[in-house]
């Protein structure tokens, strides 16, 4: 009851407004969101393509942090970054169980996502990528991410 | 505004006054002030106790769930719940939050490590969370709500410091448990006097089963009698005229004066719109209202015979696919070309490329050696159907299937024809060969015969001839040279002397043939004899 009385706030608020290259694709339930992220400025990593990012929510959101991954399709790449996984799993220290406050929302994701991307100079994987991707069979929640990375 | 809401805890707690025997219980709640409840309130759990019937399961309102009337300032909101604070706190670092929304935040943050939620700064969980100034609170209290039994009917609209007292006490819509000690359902508190409304009726004028409370007095939008039953009269929204609401909607659709409706000619073009009576003035004048039924009558004819055309146009889809089909069977060589002559049989065109030698069903082994192509002629049939964009796509696959499978049994019969006809060919042409070789082989037998035959005789002649010649030897010895020439001579003379007496049919051509005779005559001795 309070996840989803919350996102309908938020959700009313994403259909009234939403920043610069954050589009909200599908919202059928308060379960399973899909938002379009671009990065607006001209880095040459990310010109021309779209992003689509899948939020699960809990039913204990916004106490927990929503589990956020890249989305594959055929209009929809991985970006390439050194924290995103090719399977679209994305290691950033907001979504993690530590690193999560109540008072980020959807929209703060996409735009912390967003700045991460515009950031990044490097066309590379998190190292060990191929392993993980072959070998993970854990949800993103419940990794444990080491972060070493104070840059993003 | 609170005198009729209080009936029900009047009449339930004189109720219980009665059984439990507190007299001074009227008194208290008739003349209770409708906004000191807490008097109440004591009195109502305190009388309720002993009964150990919890009457009053009202739920007080959540304030997170209210409905504000107007935007509320973006600084009462909480960054947790995305509401207007409900009971503020503050942490040191100045950010605040409803308690509860605190509280939950805390609750997955290990103990001693807690973080304020917006700054991540450390929070001491006794010392830490302080009170939000009145002002705040104030603020808060002044939002203006609307009452959560709105969807039920209440119109109340106030402050929000009002609204639990507004739910608890006043509000007709709030649901209450029915008074009747065996049922249990819900009921609304202004209700609640009547007695327990929850027993199936019939309507009385549409035989149509209901709940007592739904049949008179339930929700509002379920007031069957005022809204629903079909057989009451109501007045035409429209017109004054009062009609059945179930034929309400035939009324205005079909005879209502008052209707506003466009001219029948619409279809044709006519604007005009009025209501039902100034249309039918009209009709008379407008010549497209005249001709509008006609058109109708068209419409539904083209529209029939569209629907008509359609079952047709798909069979000749598969018609012509099986066509095509049997065409890329008969001439494996082109399938992929589209404009494929046998696509469009009719057209006298394409019927001189398109001779009837090829339907004999049988092939001929001395078609073109492009019926049996390089490659299998089953990967030319499965793939025709991808390679020729413009033939008309398959009804659907189990067709398709059965298709190449039809051409596929053909092309196979076709083939093991054509093995058959290609042994018949094999073995007449191996038992030619034969004959000849024997034939040939007698002939040869004969001629080896007759020279036996000759080479006897000449043995024998031979022989003769040194038998008589035997007195003679000594002579010959004698003055002969070389044993071997007076042989050789003697032979030449005795083949001559055979020749001639053989040659009594061809003595000319003996002296002829002699000399060539004895050569061969000579080889053959050598190395056959």
């Amino acid at each position: 009851m309070f996840a989803s009385k919350r996102l309908s706030k938020e959700l009313s608020k994403l259909h009234d407004h939403l920043p610069p290259g954050i589009e909200l694709i599908q919202a059928d339930d308060f379960a399973e969101w899909l938002m379009d992220i671009r990065v607006i400025d001209s880095n040459p990593l990310y010109q021309d393509e779209v992003y689509r990012l899948k939020f699960s929510f809990s039913q204990s959101y916004p106490i927990e942090a929503p589990e956020v991954v890249f989305v594959k399709d055929a209009t929809h790449p991985i970006p390439w970054h050194p924290h995103v996984y090719s399977n679209g799993i994305i290691c950033l220290d907001l979504l993690d169980r530590q690193g999560w406050s109540p008072v980020h929302n959807v929209e703060s994701i996409c735009v912390s996502l967003q700045s991460m991307l515009t950031s990044n100079t490097k066309k590379e994987r998190p190292p060990g990528d191929e392993q993980f991707v072959k070998y993970n069979t854990q949800r993103p929640r419940d990794i444990n991410f080491v972060f070493h990375d104070n840059q993003v | 505004m609170a005198s009729p809401s209080p009936i029900p805890y009047d009449r339930r707690s004189s109720r219980a006054s009665s059984t439990a025997g507190q007299p001074a219980s009227d008194l208290l709640v008739v003349g209770g002030p409708p906004n000191s409840p807490s008097p109440l309130e004591l009195f109502l759990r305190a009388s309720n106790l002993p009964s150990s019937k919890t009457r009053i399961s009202k739920i007080p309102p959540d304030l997170h769930m209210l409905e504000y009337v107007s935007s509320c300032d973006t600084n009462l909101i909480c960054l947790i719940c995305h509401s207007p604070f409900d009971k503020p706190v503050k942490l040191a670092c100045d950010h605040y939050f409803c308690r509860d929304c605190l509280d939950h935040a805390f609750e997955v943050q290990p103990d001693g490590h807690k973080t304020c939620p917006t700054c991540r700064g450390r929070v001491d969980t006794d010392t830490g969370v302080l009170p939000v100034p009145k002002i705040l609170e104030k603020m808060l209290d002044e939002l203006v709500v609307k009452c959560p039994n709105t969807k039920s009917g209440c119109t109340w609209v106030d402050s929000r410091v009002n609204v639990n007292d507004h739910v608890m006490l006043y509000c007709e819509y709030t649901l209450v448990e029915c008074p009747s000690h065996e049922c249990r359902l819900p009921i609304f508190q202004k209700e609640f006097h009547k007695g327990c409304l929850h027993y199936t009726l019939s309507c009385e004028h549409c035989h149509t089963s209901l709940m007592k409370k739904d049949l008179e007095v339930g929700y509002i939008t379920q007031r069957h009698q005022k809204t629903h039953c079909s057989n009451r009269f109501t007045a035409c929204p429209h017109c004054d005229a009062e009609v059945l609401r179930l034929d309400l909607k035939v009324h205005v659709n079909d005879s209502c004066p008052k209707m506003v409706i466009p001219c029948p000619g619409t279809i044709l073009g006519c604007h005009f719109t009025a209501e039902r009576t100034e249309v039918i003035k009209h009709e008379n004048a407008c010549p497209m209202a005249t001709m509008a039924p006609h058109f109708r009558d068209q419409q539904a004819r083209i529209e029939r015979n569209e629907a008509r055309f359609e079952p047709l146009a798909r069979k000749v889809g598969i018609l012509e696919d099986g066509l095509s089909n049997i065409t890329n069977m008969l001439y494996p060589a082109n399938p992929n070309d589209s404009s494929f002559p046998v696509t469009n049989p009719l057209d006298p065109n394409h019927s001189d490329a398109f001779p009837p030698a090829p339907l004999i069903p049988t092939p001929d082994f001395r078609l073109p050696p492009a019926s049996f192509p390089p490659v299998p002629p089953t990967n030319d049939q499965s793939q025709t159907p991808f390679n020729n964009p413009s033939q008309p796509p398959f009804d659907s696959q189990v067709h398709h299937l059965l298709t190449l499978h039809d051409s596929l049994r053909d092309e196979v019969s076709r083939i093991a024809n054509a093995l058959t006809d290609l042994e018949g060919r094999t073995n007449m042409m191996i038992i030619n060969e034969n004959q000849r070789v024997k034939d040939e082989m007698l002939h040869t037998n004969a001629a080896i015969n007759s020279m036996r035959m000759q080479l006897h005789w000449l043995m024998s002649a031979t022989l003769h001839q040194r038998t008589s010649n035997s007195t003679g030897t000594s002579t010959a010895r004698a003055g002969g040279s070389t044993s071997s020439n007076s042989n050789g001579n003697g032979r030449a003379q005795g083949a001559s002397g055979a020749s001639t007496s053989l040659g009594a049919r061809a003595e000319a051509s003996g002296t002829l043939h002699a000399p060539m005779r004895r050569l061969s005559d000579s080889t053959r001795q050598d190395t056959k004899l």
